[in-house]
C-alpha cells in the first residue's frame, strides 16, 4: 500500500477529514435499516485489499494523527493509561502482538530485526528506532505497553482472564466514546459494561463473556460498534465531557452535515500467548454525514436505522440533542429503495 | 426511577452469615456495623478461632463494643480512627492463612476501604462478605478532576476538587469504591435540577 500520512487535528480547529478512498473503506456497521444490541462476532480474518479489515491491526492515513493526539492526551492526563502491577507479562504480548503484525503488514513503514530477545524496531513515519531485550523493562523508554501503543491507532484494553471472568486491567484509551478507563480499571466484563441500557437483560454480556473465555490463540475476532459525535473530535472520554458536551447543542439545520459524524468502532480481540489475556482493540473511523451522503445505499440505511432507534439507545449514545437536525437532513435522501442484507457502500 | 432498569455494577450487599467451612473468621465493623456483629453472635459463637476488629468512634458505637465483648468472651480490638482499624488489620492478616473467611460491616465506604486492604493482602473476594449498615451515603469519584468525594447524600453534588455540580451515575468501581461523578450541566451551563437527598 502506498499510504501517505496527513498531519491533522481532532481538536480546536479539526482540520481532520477523510480522502475519498478513506471514506470508501469506511466499516459502515448497519447491514440492515434496524438496529438493537446483538454479539455480532465474527472471525477477525483477512478482508479484501484496501479495506479496513485487510490486516489484523489497520493503519491508515490518520496514523500519524491519531499518534499526535494520543500524545497530547497523555501529557494531559497519563490516568488514561492504566497498567496494573500483575500484567506485565501481557504488556509484553502487546509488544510482540502490534510489533510482529506492523512489521509484516506495512513493511515499508515498520521493520523488526529479532535475535532472540534482542530486538530492534524501527518506524519510520515516527522516526523511531529502538533496540531492546525483550521481556527486559529497563532497556525500553517507558513501560513496554505503553511504549507500543504510542505508536498504534485505536484504544486498547487487555483483560486478564481469571476466575471464569476477564477483567479491565491494562488499558490505553484516549479516544473513547464516553467512558473513563480510569474509573473502569479493574472491573469484571459484566461491571465495565454495565451502563449499556438492554443489553444485561437481553443476555448479550453473558453470552460474549462465555464467547470470548474460549477465544483462541490465533484465531481472533471483531464486531463493530457505533455511535454518533459532532465535530471529528476522537477524545470524548467521559474526564473530557465538560469540554465536549458544549459541542452537542452546536448543531443545526445548515452545520449537521459537515458537524455530526458517524463514529465505528471497530472491536477486534486477540487471545495473547504468554499472559493468556485477551487484547480489545476499540479503533475508531469517524465520516461525517456529508462524506457518507458520497454513497446513497449508506445514507439511506442510516436514516432508517436512526428512525427506528430504541429512545434508551439514543440517550445512551448521546444523540438526543441534535438528533432531530440528523434526520430531517437525512429524510429527504431517502426514496424508499428496498436495500438488500450487507454493509457494502454499492 | 425507572421500573426495572438497573446498572449492573452496583454492589448488591448481603445480611451477614457465618460460613461453615472457614478455619478462621475474621470480623470487620465500623459504627452502625456493631449491630450487625450482634445479629453474627445471636447466629451463634463459632467453634474456630475468631479474630473481631471494631471501629467505635462515637458512644452508640462504644455501647455496641461493650455488648459483643461480653458476649463473645474473647478479646475484640477497638479502635477510635479507621486508619488505626486498618493498620490492625493489615497485622491480623499475617497471622491469616487459607480458608479464612472475612465479614464486613459498616458503610459502603468502609466496606471497600476494608476490601481494598484485603485485595491487596491478595485475599479474593469471594471470601469477603458484607453488609451495608448506618449512612447510605456515597464515595463519589469526580471523572473530570479525580477527586473522590466523601459522605455525598445528593443526587446532585458539587465537586469539592473542581466546583462542578455532578451527577451520581450508578456506575461502582470496586477498585475506588466510588460512584462515577459527571458534570449535570455540560451541555448547557446553569441548567441543574434541584437536587434530592436520597442517599441519607
Amino acid at each position: 500500500m502506498n499510504m501517505a500520512f496527513k498531519q491533522e487535528t481532532l481538536r480546536d480547529d479539526y482540520t481532520f477529514s477523510n480522502s475519498p478512498e478513506s471514506v470508501r473503506r469506511f466499516p459502515f456497521p448497519f447491514d440492515e435499516d434496524e438496529y438493537m444490541y446483538s454479539v455480532n462476532i465474527e472471525p477477525h480474518d483477512a478482508g479484501p485489499p484496501g479495506s479496513v479489515f485487510e490486516h489484523a491491526i489497520d493503519i491508515d492515513e490518520h496514523y500519524l494523527t491519531e499518534c499526535e493526539e494520543r500524545r497530547i492526551v497523555l501529557e494531559d492526563d497519563h490516568g488514561r493509561y492504566v497498567a496494573l502491577p500483575h500484567m506485565m507479562d501481557a504488556q509484553w504480548d502487546m509488544v510482540e502482538l502490534v510489533m510482529t503484525n506492523l512489521a509484516k503488514d506495512y513493511p515499508e513503514s515498520f521493520q523488526l530485526t529479532q535475535d532472540g530477545d534482542n530486538w530492534h524496531w524501527v518506524n519510520q513515519p515516527l522516526g523511531i528506532d529502538q533496540k531492546f531485550v525483550f521481556g527486559d523493562t529497563s532497556t525500553l523508554p517507558m513501560e513496554p505497553f505503553e511504549f507500543i501503543s504510542r505508536q498504534v491507532q485505536g484504544d486498547w484494553v487487555i483483560m486478564d482472564q481469571r476466575d471464569e471472568d476477564l477483567f479491565a486491567d491494562l488499558g490505553i484509551v484516549t479516544g473513547q466514546a464516553d467512558w473513563s478507563m480510569a474509573f473502569d480499571a479493574g472491573m469484571s466484563f459484566k461491571e465495565w459494561h454495565a451502563p449499556v441500557p438492554h443489553a444485561p437483560e437481553m443476555g448479550i454480556f453473558d453470552r460474549a463473556l462465555k464467547y470470548l473465555l474460549h477465544l483462541q490463540y490465533g484465531s481472533p475476532v471483531r464486531r463493530t460498534n457505533w455511535r454518533m459525535c459532532v465535530n471529528p473530535r476522537l477524545d470524548t472520554s467521559s474526564e473530557k465531557w465538560h469540554l465536549w458536551g458544549p459541542d452537542n447543542v452546536s448543531v443545526t439545520a445548515e452545520n449537521v452535515a459537515e458537524k455530526v459524524y458517524l463514529r465505528v468502532e471497530l472491536q477486534a480481540l486477540f487471545r495473547l500467548p504468554r499472559s493468556n489475556a485477551i487484547a480489545f482493540s476499540i479503533r475508531t473511523y469517524m465520516v461525517s454525514l456529508e462524506d457518507l451522503a458520497k454513497y446513497p445505499r449508506w445514507i439511506k440505511r442510516l436514516y432508517r436505522v436512526l428512525t427506528s432507534l430504541h429512545p434508551d439507545l439514543a440517550e445512551y449514545k448521546g444523540l438526543n440533542s441534535y438528533l432531530p437536525y440528523v434526520l430531517n437532513w437525512l429524510k429527504p435522501q431517502d426514496d424508499g429503495e428496498v436495500l438488500p442484507k450487507g454493509t457494502q457502500p454499492e | 426511577m425507572e421500573k426495572g432498569y438497573s446498572i449492573k455494577s452496583k454492589p448488591i450487599y448481603g445480611t451477614l452469615v457465618w460460613q461453615d467451612h472457614a478455619m478462621h473468621h475474621v470480623v470487620i465493623a465500623e459504627g452502625e456495623g456493631g449491630k450487625a456483629l450482634l445479629k453474627l453472635f445471636q447466629q451463634k459463637l463459632p467453634r474456630e478461632p475468631l479474630s473481631v476488629l471494631y471501629l467505635a468512634a462515637d458512644p452508640q458505637a462504644e455501647k455496641y463494643a461493650t455488648t459483643v465483648q461480653k458476649i463473645i468472651n474473647e478479646p475484640v480490638t477497638i479502635k477510635d480512627s479507621q486508619a488505626e482499624l486498618l493498620n490492625a488489620l493489615k497485622a491480623t492478616l499475617d497471622s491469616c492463612y487459607m480458608g479464612t473467611q472475612f465479614y464486613v460491616a459498616g458503610t459502603e465506604g468502609f466496606i471497600w476501604k476494608v476490601a481494598a486492604v484485603l485485595r491487596d493482602a491478595g485475599v479474593d473476594d469471594k471470601n469477603v462478605f458484607k453488609e451495608l449498615c448506618g449512612s447510605l451515603g456515597r464515595r463519589l469519584y469526580c471523572v473530570h478532576c479525580k477527586t473522590t468525594n466523601e459522605n455525598v447524600h445528593h443526587n446532585i453534588h458539587v465537586c469539592t476538587g473542581c466546583g462542578r455540580h455532578l451527577i451520581v451515575r450508578e456506575h461502582f468501581s470496586r477498585l475506588m469504591g466510588a460512584y462515577m461523578g459527571f458534570m449535570i450541566d455540560a451541555e448547557v451551563p446553569g441548567e441543574i435540577p434541584a437536587a434530592e437527598e436520597i442517599y441519607p
